[in-house]
């Protein structure tokens, strides 16, 4: 087995670093529990070790995917094992799978499943509350408003993101802390932050929220299969 | 500190995970009423204080003393302390997210005379009284090492005790002494700790002016106190302490690799340098423990790349064998060695071949001085002919980018000197383009970069009065106006710093209140060009009445009492009087290996070559 898929958590104090920290991260985990990885050809030869998706910092996640590729052959639990004892707390490998000759993870996901934790600036009813995400779901066009700095200027460009939105439940309801469901487009092939879909509800809809940095957890990455949707694990298996 | 509040103020600020420790290796203690605290205080961001190699040594070493939790604590950047204040919430160390004002010590280490303001920052930060004198009871005692404190005078009145040295064993009796005392009062501590060899108490000390501004006397207030203090070594390096892992962190920092340290100390003898004198002896490490502490760090840390540092690692007895150890271990593991420091005057170009494997970075020669005449008044000892040797062996391998580094302002120096270095650049383009056209690859690319000479305590040139800022830019407008080359680029550093570093490294206990006069204006961060404010500095000299010109423009006599004299660095003043004098007649002195020349070290310490 040298071709494997990593499902792994970011969770604690761990949501602060990047993506590049993270890569960094598991190509010393890796030389430091004396597992050889592949390295790619060329001048300046890099480990592979490809993640699924970008994280955004702060956001906890329960299922993020990495694709590694091995020079040696070892168990995967053995592996697991040795990971998870030389990780620091708040990286957690949850499971381990031989990818075989299935795609490469990079540029697959296609949806995201989150929780947001909010702080309603009132209390509000939990019918009240449904009514209001319905209301939202039920325009044809929620127009967000996305930069981009191309050589030194900035370009603005509208984007529809009510197609990019699956779906908005709400997950629970205390008092006025409130925890939304969202089930979002996500990756390369399109993507949507939960931060930005909490604003445009607050735009639309009459709900109101006073957290400035809501926490947000990634609970899962989906990819499609022949328009089935599948967590990365699952389309191997 | 609990989790919520810190992630309210973490995703407010760049780079988070400089504040939230959990890197590979940190250490994790329980906490109880018997737990000596120590914050370990780098007074800068993290990023460059966690490519300090002697802040890895002291976490690890304290932290293997029952009874000690060492943590750690950096400069928190501009926005982070933007945070802290609007939020009202303490500087809190990393491992344990708890206020460092509850600890028992907080050390800072002095690596750069810039980097004082930052000391009070991080003070106030933690709600503690920037002078010593307004310290309470529950106060941690405030305590400081590194190469700058060995003129500690101008922290004087900010730092309880000073530790002369390396911290090695000292440390550890300072932990102890704390143990049996830990119910006495500041007081009485100070008073004993006062009598540990290489620890010095400022309050027990006194100075007195003469009317001109210079000093009359420096003793102690009484006679329990010594009135020399010696600066500690560690004898035997080689058996010396060395952790066998280092803490990784997620950012990419300034030094982000696994750093040895193969000896410690200079043969050499360059007048300039203060490192030079004062890590006397010359002690190395054997190559057999350098790598047996290379592997361990390795399986440790799961680092990509091995430093083997020292002040000038092309002079390690063995070089060439201590390097091709290494590329035998690691090369099939991916992992590289870098040397800094080589004087690539005398070193194997084929040695750096042979490491820089996959891209031909640039290659950096420190000449100093541009004439021979000027190498030869610093000892650099080194001849332009080695120079270009050098750099035509170089080209002819493929390397088509030269930086070379000078220092403008040595004393003696001419306008014919400081043109010398636009020559040596012209000499070496000439080296580039006077080859066959077919051998000529590759762009040509030199950059000549010069800084502002700044004479420091414990060299030989410490008597020397600082060229003033209008010298310093008249010599570099100079030097601008007569390269007209576009292979050739030239950048000089700003001599305003230099005259302020000039200031407080020779300075006394007056810089003290100038110091935290700057500090209260809203200097910090000095040492970063962005931030370096001149003016506030000073309108701190016109407030307080100092001259600032007094401290680094004058040239001292030699029968003048330096703020310094009472430290005992092992090297003699009389040596450094002789040294002077052989500079000014343009003599060179040899190096260690080639022969002793009674430099004093070996009185009291002996080394690998005394």
């Amino acid at each position: 087995m040298k071709k494997l898929r990593l499902k792994f958590s970011k969770t604690d104090y761990m949501v602060y670093i990047s993506h590049l920290d993270l890569m960094r991260l598991f190509q010393r985990i890796f030389r430091r529990i004396g597992i050889k990885l592949k390295y790619t050809e060329g001048f300046n030869p890099q480990p592979k070790i490809a993640f699924a998706t970008a994280l955004a910092l702060g956001v906890e996640s329960y299922s993020e995917y990495m694709d590694i590729e091995l020079d040696q052959d070892i168990g995967i639990d053995e592996l697991r094992e040795k990971l998870n004892s030389n990780l620091p707390e708040g990286i957690k490998i949850l499971g381990i799978i031989d990818r075989k000759d299935s795609p490469a993870i990079m540029s697959l996901i296609e949806w995201g499943i989150y929780d947001i934790e909010v702080e309603l600036e009132k209390e509000m009813e939990r019918d009240e509350i449904e009514r209001e995400i319905e209301k939202f779901l039920n325009q044809e066009e929620i127009i967000d408003i996305r930069e981009k700095k191309k050589k030194k200027k900035i370009v603005k460009r509208e984007i529809n993101i009510r197609d990019l939105i699956n779906n908005i439940q709400i997950k629970s309801l205390e008092g006025r802390k409130l925890v939304l469901n969202m089930f979002l487009k996500t990756g390369s092939n399109g993507n949507l932050k939960p931060e930005i879909v909490l604003k445009k509800i607050e735009e639309i809809s009459s709900l109101k929220f006073i957290s400035e940095f809501p926490r947000i957890y990634r609970r899962e990455l989906l990819i499609e299969d022949d328009g089935v949707l599948k967590t990365p694990i699952k389309s191997i298996e | 500190m609990n989790d919520m509040d810190l992630r309210d103020i973490l995703l407010r600020v760049e780079k988070p995970s400089r504040y939230i420790g959990n890197e590979l290796n940190i250490i994790k203690k329980d906490i109880d009423e018997n737990t000596i605290r120590f914050a370990f205080a780098f007074p800068d961001i993290y990023d460059v204080g966690m490519s300090h190699l002697g802040g890895h040594l002291l976490y690890n070493l304290m932290n293997e003393i029952e009874d000690v939790y060492c943590e750690r604590v950096y400069s928190p950047w501009v926005d982070m302390e933007e945070v802290l204040r609007e939020k009202k919430m303490e500087i809190y160390a990393l491992e344990s997210k708890d206020p460092i004002s509850k600890f028992d010590f907080i050390g800072f280490t002095l690596q750069y005379e810039m980097s004082y303001t930052n000391i009070l920052n991080i003070l106030d930060l933690a709600n503690i009284p920037l002078r010593s004198n307004q310290r309470r009871e529950e106060d941690p005692f405030i305590i400081a090492g590194g190469p700058c404190a060995y003129n500690p005078e101008p922290l004087a009145n900010i730092i309880d005790f000073f530790i002369m040295g390396e911290g090695e064993e000292v440390n550890i009796e300072i932990i102890e002494l704390y143990k049996k005392m830990r119910d006495s009062s500041r007081d009485e501590f100070l008073r004993e700790v006062a009598k540990i060899e290489g620890i010095y108490v400022p309050k027990f000390y006194n100075t007195v002016y003469n009317e001109d501004g210079t000093i009359k006397d420096f003793s102690p207030i009484s006679d329990e106190f010594p009135s020399t203090i010696k600066k500690r070594i560690v004898e035997d390096f080689d058996k010396s302490y060395f952790p066998d892992k280092f803490l990784v962190p997620y950012i990419k920092t300034v030094h982000d690799r696994i750093m040895i340290e193969i000896f410690r100390g200079c043969t050499r003898g360059c007048r300039f340098c203060q490192a030079g004198t004062i890590y006397r002896p010359v002690r190395n490490r054997s190559i057999e423990r350098i790598s047996e502490l290379a592997r361990k760090l390795i399986d440790s840390t799961g680092y990509e790349e091995i430093s083997l540092s020292s002040l000038s690692t092309s002079d390690y007895p063995e070089i060439e064998s201590l390097v091709s150890a290494m590329m035998d271990e690691f090369e099939e593991e991916k992992i590289s060695i870098s040397l800094p420091s080589l004087r690539l005057d005398k070193f194997p170009i084929e040695m750096i071949e042979e490491i820089q494997k996959v891209r031909k970075t640039g290659l950096t020669f420190a000449p100093e001085a541009g004439s021979q005449r000027l190498r030869d008044v610093i000892n650099k000892g080194i001849e332009e002919e080695d120079l270009i040797n050098s750099v035509r062996k170089a080209f002819s391998r493929g390397w088509s980018s030269v930086k070379l580094y000078f220092m403008i302002g040595l004393p003696t120096e001419t306008d014919e000197d400081v043109l010398g270095i636009k020559e040596l650049g012209y000499k070496v383009r000439k080296e580039f383009f006077d080859r066959p056209k077919e051998e000529i690859k590759g762009n040509l690319n030199i950059n000549l970069s010069s800084s502002c000479f700044v004479p420091k305590p414990f060299t030989p040139f410490q008597w020397f009065g600082q060229d003033s800022i209008e010298e310093f830019d008249r010599k570099i407008k100079l030097l601008k106006d007569n390269i007209r080359d576009r292979k050739i680029k030239y950048n000089s550093h700003d001599g305003k710093l230099s005259f302020l570093e000039a200031v407080i490294a020779r300075g006394d206990r007056k810089i003290g209140e100038i110091i935290i006069r700057a500090f209260e204006k809203g200097c910090k961060f000095d040492g970063w060009s962005d931030y370096f404010d001149y003016d506030k500095w000073m309108e701190a000299f016109d407030e307080l009445d100092i001259d600032p010109h007094f401290y680094a423009n004058r040239t001292r006599d030699f029968d003048e009492i330096m703020p310094w004299d009472f430290v005992d660095v092992g090297v003699s003043k009389e040596f450094l009087k002789r040294e002077w004098e052989r500079a000014v007649e343009g003599r060179l002195s040899n190096d260690c290996r080639q022969g002793c020349i009674n430099c004093g070290v070996n009185k009291e310490f002996s080394g690998d070559y005394c």
